[in-house]
């Protein structure tokens, strides 16, 4: 059996590797994806510890996850076609008209 | 019966304002009639009520009718509202509504022509005899200050009401508005002296009922220091309302109103107001003697000083707007030395002393009651030569007797009557208040410096009122014809004489009231309050005999005499030039006459001085101080959300790495709490 710190790592790895992203594009599709990673590697910890301790919940909690992360994505996404649709761009430097 | 019902003398008139004010338009006289009625129902109201206490069991053992109702209890502070009838009462509620009912009946004439305007002057009248009629029935000082500013109110009103005209006035009162101004200015000074003194009053007697500020045993209790300041901030209150000296200059600007107008501000209501608070505060005030020697001068000074600026006025209503500042004066004086002597004899438990106060007093409610007839004849004989020769200027009219017979006659009474003819009403009480002045020295009862002093100022007002109501009479009705009367209506409508010729018969008459037991019924007013001096009154007769075997009485009729010699020889045999005293109006001293001793002009630089000096320190803490705070607070607020909105950027990148920073400070601090706990 491989040891959890092992999962944990990876998790922390695949969790900074999105941090990285997206602090550090300007580009809303990237920034998407980012998050996603950042996602994946908050779900690789719960089915890491549900399989160190023997118990689905973890597991059912993945499931909710995945699907609540694809909701967003198409939310994600829909909002970044409808601002290219206005302002031909996805670039989120551009998106602060809102501001004050 | 009536008496249980005597709210109804202010409450009827409040009625007729409340209708003319609303339905005047539609009435005939623009509800003239509605007033006239009121008047009438107050006037026969008094009467009864007044026949009825006088003959009661109530005056027969010296007590007032007295019926209250709880209004406000605060703590421990009651106030009242209610009626406090005695005899002082019932001669201020006979006067001041017969006079009233008089004018009113005149005003149909005076007023005929002012079309839609007198809705306006009927219902502001009304109100006015509201406040005077509501001012001597009230049974507490602050009942009394509601009805005080009612008065106040309604002067300002009615001076103002011909505010788009500009007045004869010289420059100080150059329209009615702004006289009507000045008028409410200058008496609120007073008012706040006034109200000053209630809150002491109520501070000291928890209470403002007459009944418990006058009952003998509280005010031995209270502080005598500051019953004293008391009394001096009400009479403040008085001299304002009544016009004294150094509140005095408001009432010949209050001439620029209609004239019947003045006769009402004169002779029934609002300046008689403050001698009836003298009056009716005369057992407070007579607790420091010290107070009514000052009341005394005041009102001597007055008498005096007034007089003098009536000797050359031009305008017939100044005359007589000066001359009734010189006869309150007098009434100042005797009321003043009354309660001096009165005090003194308190003091001292001499009751001659007391006596003579008491005499005191009653020469100065009786002169108050004689002047109101001769002075409402007066001003409304002055309106009935207005009324015709459409001027005010006494130069432009000359030989008006001829054209009005029946005007000239009812003057020449009044004239007559407030010169202090032997036998007419104003000799009576202008004799009475001398007396007063004089008994002192005579009977050798101390203070003659003092006394004597107030008696030559009495006298010599005397002299000069006898001279400049002859030099009026003499100039408008006698000599040459002037312009004004060649152009002149002649007689006035039977509306307007025949209030005259009644005035004119009380103006002969109603000093005779004294030897028919008016002097002990005011005597008795004071019995109500300070009945345990055990007050001799003196009777009638007694009275009349003081008057007659002093010789000094002789000497003022000789001055009277004299003075309306004088005005004879100088305006109408025209043998003196009045010229040749005044270098034809060049003196010095005319001229500070004509300037009204410069009072115009002291009080616009203390109003310029002190009024806007404190003005402007307000206006600068009002926009320094307390906008600056609220400026201040704001730009603070704005400021800081100004720099912090920098933080705003609108960039997703700086926000999450703003929300991760955050997380990292968490989770750093929930590490360093497991450390050092060495777990959770």
């Amino acid at each position: 059996m491989i040891q959890i710190e092992l999962f944990l790592l990876l998790s922390a790895i695949l969790f900074v590797v999105g941090l990285y992203g997206v602090l550090t594009t300007n580009r809303g599709i990237v920034m998407l994806m980012s998050i996603e990673i950042m996602l994946n590697a908050g779900n690789l910890n719960l089915i890491a510890f549900a399989a160190y301790w023997g118990s689905a919940l973890g597991q059912v909690f993945v499931i909710f996850s995945l699907a609540i992360a694809a909701a967003e994505v198409a939310v994600g996404i829909a909002l970044l076609l409808n601002v290219y649709k206005v302002k031909k761009t996805t670039k989120i430097d551009d998106m602060t008209i809102l501001r004050w | 019966m009536m008496l249980e019902y005597v709210w109804l003398t202010p409450l009827i008139p409040l009625l007729c304002f409340v209708i003319i004010g609303f339905f005047g338009n539609k009435m005939p006289e623009g509800g003239g009639y509605v007033a006239i009625f009121g008047a009438l129902v107050a006037f026969v109201v008094s009467l009864v009520a007044s026949y009825e206490y006088v003959t009661g069991d109530l005056f027969a053992i010296s007590l007032p009718f007295v019926q209250e109702m709880n209004w406000l209890t605060i703590g421990t502070y009651e106030i009242n509202f209610g009626v406090y009838i005695d005899s002082l009462s019932c001669v201020m509620m006979l006067f001041a509504s017969f006079i009233s009912l008089m004018i009113f009946v005149y005003s149909v004439g005076y007023m005929g022509h002012e079309e839609k305007k007198r809705r306006r002057y009927y219902a502001e009248v009304s109100l006015f005899l509201t406040g005077m009629m509501g001012l001597v029935i009230s049974s507490n000082y602050l009942e009394m200050f509601v009805f005080w500013e009612i008065m106040g109110l309604c002067s300002y009103l009615l001076i103002g009401f011909w505010s788009f005209k500009h007045g004869e006035g010289d420059a100080a009162s150059q329209n009615a508005a702004s006289a009507a101004k000045k008028a409410f200015i200058v008496t609120r000074l007073g008012d706040v002296c006034f109200m000053a003194g209630l809150f002491i009053l109520l501070n000291e007697f928890h209470s403002l009922d007459y009944a418990i500020v006058f009952a003998q045993a509280n005010i031995a209790a209270v502080d005598p220091t500051a019953l004293t300041v008391a009394t001096l901030l009400i009479f403040a209150g008085a001299v304002g309302k009544s016009a004294q000296f150094p509140l005095h200059d408001w009432l010949p600007d209050a001439m620029a109103g209609p004239t019947t107008v003045s006769a009402l501000i004169h002779a029934a209501t609002m300046v008689k107001g403050g001698v009836y608070l003298v009056a009716r505060s005369f057992p407070i005030f007579v607790q420091n003697p010290d107070v009514m020697i000052l009341v005394a001068f005041i009102g001597g000074f007055t008498a005096i000083f007034a007089a003098s600026m009536a000797l050359n006025n031009m305008n017939i209503k100044r005359v007589l707007a000066y001359s009734t500042l010189s006869q309150l004066g007098y009434m100042f004086l005797a009321l003043g030395a009354g309660g001096y002597l009165m005090a003194i004899g308190m003091q001292t438990g001499n009751n001659d002393l007391i006596a003579l106060g008491a005499l005191g007093y009653v020469a100065g409610v009786f002169h108050m009651i004689n002047h109101a007839f001769f002075k409402a004849l007066l001003f409304l004989g002055s309106g009935s030569v207005i009324h015709s020769a459409g001027t005010e200027d006494m130069r432009k009219m000359g030989g008006l007797g001829k054209k009005m017979k029946i005007t000239s006659i009812t003057m020449l009474i009044g004239s007559l009557s407030i010169a202090g003819f032997p036998l007419l009403s104003g000799f009576w009480s202008k004799d009475l208040v001398l007396e007063t002045a004089l008994a002192p020295a005579q009977h050798g009862l101390g203070a003659e410096w003092t006394f004597t002093a107030l008696f030559i100022m009495g006298i010599v007002t005397a002299f000069m009122t006898a001279f400049y109501m002859f030099r009026m009479w003499f100039m408008t009705f006698r000599g040459k014809e002037g312009e004004a009367t060649r152009h002149a209506h002649g007689e006035s409508p039977k509306t307007m004489t025949v209030p005259l010729i009644i005035l004119a018969v009380f103006a002969v008459g109603s000093g005779l009231g004294i030897l028919f037991g008016l002097s002990n019924a005011i005597t008795e007013s004071l019995s109500c309050t300070l009945g345990y001096l055990h007050i001799h009154t003196h009777t009638g007769m007694t009275i009349a005999e003081d008057i007659f075997t002093n010789v000094w009485t002789y000497v003022s009729i000789v001055l009277t005499l004299l003075g309306i010699c004088l005005g004879w020889l100088m305006y109408c045999k025209k043998s003196v030039d009045p010229g040749r005293f005044n270098k034809n109006g060049e003196s010095r001293f005319y001229r500070l006459l004509t300037k009204r001793y410069y009072f115009p002009q002291i009080y616009n630089a203390i109003s310029w001085k002190l009024g806007y000096g404190v003005a402007k320190g307000v206006d600068y803490m009002d926009k320094e101080v307390i906008d600056g705070t609220v400026n201040g607070l704001s730009n603070a607020v704005v400021g800081t959300g100004d720099s912090l909105s920098a933080v705003q950027t609108g960039n997703l990148n700086n926000y999450a790495a703003w929300v991760y920073t955050g997380v990292i400070v968490l989770v750093a601090i929930v590490v360093a709490v497991f450390i050092v706990n060495g777990g959770i």
